[in-house]
């Protein structure tokens, strides 16, 4: 599917140029003349969002704020007509991709929208690989499972089956079990992998 | 009818033949022929100079000829005119005028006309003897006259003029000598730097020419008190601005921070403190005696016109140079002294009583003066303070212009860049092209109205400019220009009212600012209300029957405090942190100038409503 570009600017006349010319250079567009209007029609799919700084209604730091958890994949590249350096900022922490000031050139427009998109999928491909992580770990059985929160951890099999209750033998074989389901070829694996899911501070 | 008496016939006789005599008209008496003698002037009528001398003449010739003679005068305009087709035009038109009326002898007055009839004389005046008049025998020599020519040569010497002002100024050390840029001028300049050569040598010499004439005088005024400036001629300056000589050293004299001298008779009187000349009523006169001389058949050969010194009393005083140092002999002209001396008594009683009289009226006049000068300098200042505030409103209100400005501005580079890339291409799509040019126009004509709206708020005038306009339409290019600002505040703007004209009589500018300023200080109060309740409502209301208009505008901020309801309106009544004060003080300056009244109040539900009325221009 074609990446979308999503513009979100009040003013039409911006809108148009702007769009008109990411469709010119094969892109996708769709405009929306508010942040309301956006979050009405909410995109998926592979894109990013140009978002107008000052807008009446919802300002493009609220929109940034709802979006975050709406829309966490598409990153936001700001377009603002005036430059302040106190928005700027905040609109940075709060993790937008790149900030343009009006006038901008359509190169540099292009530039940016080019490097959200390859962000865009950049973070799709890790999430696919989060998805199917989490797909692996609930394969396990629950002891499976408490063998796998211990070996991130970093315990040794005997520690691990002291822990369990257990023997050591077991736990080995449990060990042996989780690798193969996780499909990890080493420790360290494993470890990212907990580490991606959250499931280490879980743990600790 | 009856035969007149023989003695009756013969007293008509003798007074027919007294009228033709008087008249010379084909008077043909035992005198003989009247002389005809042709005056040439140099340059024209304005210039004192020739005039004084040509007058002189004149009133000579006629004396010693008790009237008996024909004189023609004839200016011939070189000054203004030097161009040689000039001067061949008028040789023509003067051979044609006196084609019948040769005169037997010509004055030329000056080198000018010297040498205009030395040259044309076969043509003009073929048997006439010629006399000239008015320069020094070095400009004689140098016009190679025939011997036949002969006049009363003038030696203007330059020197005399200058040891005058040495002897009056004798700690001056630095001499200015200034002239035009007409070749006369020039040809004294050069004169003078010939004659000056052996001054003493502690004494720095400037010659100044080349400059327009209020150079030379912004020259003078910037000299120590201590120099001495002579002025030679100015007869035209370096724009090519012709002058009478007097003309051109009065103002350069009266601009002077030094005493100025000069060597004419002419210039006695206009600011010079004086100089050494032959007058020229002296040369007149001994003009007109070589001239009767040579038509009475006597041989003439070229006299020297006696010279003198010449001061003004005025101008000494002035300077605070003493008469004492003059050289002897000088001629004090201006002196009132003697008349003071005589008449005290009686000047001083009259003087009282016009001096009280005076006084009155000068008094009332001047009180008149006074304060029409400082209502005059009180509404210039109100004009500049509005002016401030205008700047000062334009100035909060930029940062929102510049982002309005930045939107057409960023639309107009990437559909002007968007169809560069699109004409890049094998088959451009011209339609969208074309729209994309539209849309470019159209947002070129929106940034013109933005900058134009700024402007508006920063033109600086000073006097007002009284215009018929439409109320609403203020309003809403007010509302316009503070639409971003408001929207980054999150404040609503509404307007509510007639659609209808509302024709006032005011400064388009002044209105605007007063409703800009009242929008941004509701704004301003609003800052703390609560996001979702921030309203700005414009209203324009008709009130009454004598045709006026009322706007208000409201917030929903925290309102006025009671007790500041009667002083908001005062000059340096400030809430803001980074207020002047001043604000309403002008919105309210403004209104009453344009015949309206403004006012504040706190509404019920919460917030502060300014109001003002301005009366309607058409009633009705």
């Amino acid at each position: 599917m074609n990446p979308t570009v999503h513009i979100v600017d009040d003013d039409k006349s911006f809108r148009t140029a702007v769009g008109r010319m990411l469709e010119a250079s094969g892109f996708h567009v769709a405009s929306y003349a508010s942040g309301e209007e956006l979050l009405a029609r909410l995109p998926s799919g592979h894109g990013c969002i140009l978002l107008d700084l000052q807008m009446p209604g919802l300002s493009g730091l609220e929109l940034q704020a709802r979006l975050a958890d709406l829309a966490p994949l598409l990153p936001i590249v700001f377009l603002t007509g005036r430059g302040d350096i106190g928005t700027t900022v905040r609109a940075m922490k709060a993790g937008a991709h790149d900030f343009l000031e009006k006038p901008a050139s359509s190169a540099a427009l292009l530039e940016a929208v080019e490097r959200a998109l390859q962000l865009c999928e950049t973070r799709r491909l890790e999430q696919d690989r989060v998805q199917a992580f989490h797909m692996r770990i609930a394969s396990l059985t629950p002891r499976e499972s408490q063998v796998f929160d211990l070996i991130v951890r970093g315990k040794r099999n005997k520690q691990i089956a002291y822990e369990l209750s257990t023997s050591e033998r077991t736990v080995k074989a449990h060990r042996h079990n989780v690798m193969e389901k996780l499909g990890a070829r080493s420790l360290a694996e494993v470890v990212s992998m907990a580490e991606r899911l959250g499931r280490l501070e879980k743990t600790t | 009818m009856s035969p007149l008496p023989e003695n009756a016939s013969a007293l008509i006789c003798l007074l027919l033949v007294a009228i033709f005599s008087a008249t010379g008209v084909g008077s043909a008496g035992a005198a003989g022929p009247v002389p005809r003698v042709l005056i040439l002037y140099p340059y024209d009528e304005r210039i004192p100079a020739t005039n004084i001398v040509g007058e002189a003449t004149r009133t000579r010739l006629l004396e010693a000829t008790a009237g008996k003679i024909e004189l023609f005068s004839e200016f011939l305009d070189l000054s203004r005119f030097p161009e040689t087709r000039h001067v061949e035009r008028m040789a023509r038109y003067l051979a044609e005028k006196y084609t019948n009326r040769r005169p037997d002898l010509v004055i030329a007055l000056g080198e000018e006309s010297t040498r205009f009839i030395v040259t044309n004389r076969n043509a003009i005046a073929p048997n006439a003897k010629i006399v000239f008049g008015g320069f020094g025998s070095a400009t004689a020599e140098e016009l190679r006259l025939p011997d036949d020519v002969v006049g009363a040569l003038t030696e203007f010497e330059i020197r005399k003029t200058i040891e005058m002002a040495i002897g009056l100024q004798p700690d001056a050390r630095k001499l200015v000598v200034i002239a035009g840029s007409a070749e006369f001028d020039k040809a004294w300049i050069a004169a003078a730097q010939e004659d000056l050569a052996g001054l003493p040598p502690n004494i720095q010499t400037t010659y100044l020419t080349g400059l327009s004439i209020d150079e030379f005088a912004e020259h003078v005024a910037a000299l120590p008190p201590d120099t001495i400036v002579i002025v030679l001629t100015v007869l035209s300056d370096r724009t090519g601005r012709n002058f009478v000589p007097r003309n051109s050293l009065e103002k350069i004299a009266s601009a002077a921070n030094a005493p100025v001298y000069g060597p004419y008779s002419t210039y006695l009187g206009h600011g010079v403190v004086g100089g050494n000349a032959a007058t020229f009523e002296s040369t007149g006169a001994a003009v007109a005696g070589l001239a009767i001389d040579a038509l009475g058949g006597n041989a003439i050969t070229d006299v020297t016109v006696p010279q003198s010194y010449m001061a003004d009393a005025r101008q000494l005083r002035r300077w605070g140079l003493s008469e004492a140092d003059l050289p002897p002999g000088t001629v004090v002209s201006f002196n009132e002294g003697s008349l003071w001396e005589e008449y005290w008594k009686e000047i001083i009683a009259i003087s009282v009583f016009v001096a009280a009289q005076s006084l009155v009226i000068v008094s009332l006049v001047f009180e008149r003066r006074r304060r029409a000068a400082a209502e005059f300098q009180a509404r210039r200042r109100l004009l500049e303070v509005i002016h401030l505030n205008q700047s000062a409103t334009a100035g909060a209100l930029s940062a929102s212009i510049a982002h309005e400005l930045n939107q057409p501005l960023g639309a107009i580079r990437i559909n002007a860049e968007t169809a560069a890339v699109m004409l890049e291409s094998k088959e451009p799509d011209l339609k969208l092209i074309r729209q994309i040019l539209a849309d470019i126009r159209d947002d070129d004509q929106r940034a013109g109205d933005i900058i134009a709206q700024m402007r508006g708020l920063l033109k600086k005038r000073s006097e007002i400019d009284w215009q018929e306009f439409d109320l609403k339409d203020v309003i809403q290019s007010a509302i316009h220009i503070l639409k971003p600002e408001a929207e980054r505040r999150n404040v609503v703007v509404s307007s509510m009212g007639p659609l209808q004209g509302l024709p006032v009589r005011a400064d388009r500018v002044h209105v605007q600012q007063v409703i800009l300023n009242l929008a941004t200080n509701a704004m301003d109060a609003m800052l703390h209300a609560s996001a979702a309740e921030r309203n700005l409502v414009f209203q324009t209301t008709l009130t009454g029957t004598n045709g006026k208009v009322e706007v208000s505008i409201s917030d929903t901020g925290s309102g006025i405090p009671s007790d500041k309801l009667s002083s908001i309106f005062d000059a340096f009544y400030t809430t803001k942190p980074a207020g002047t004060g001043l604000g309403l003080s002008i919105a309210r300056v403004i209104i009453e100038i344009y015949g309206g009244k403004i006012w504040a109040a706190n509404r019920p539900e919460g917030g502060a409503v300014f109001r003002f009325v301005l009366p309607l221009a058409r009633p009705g």
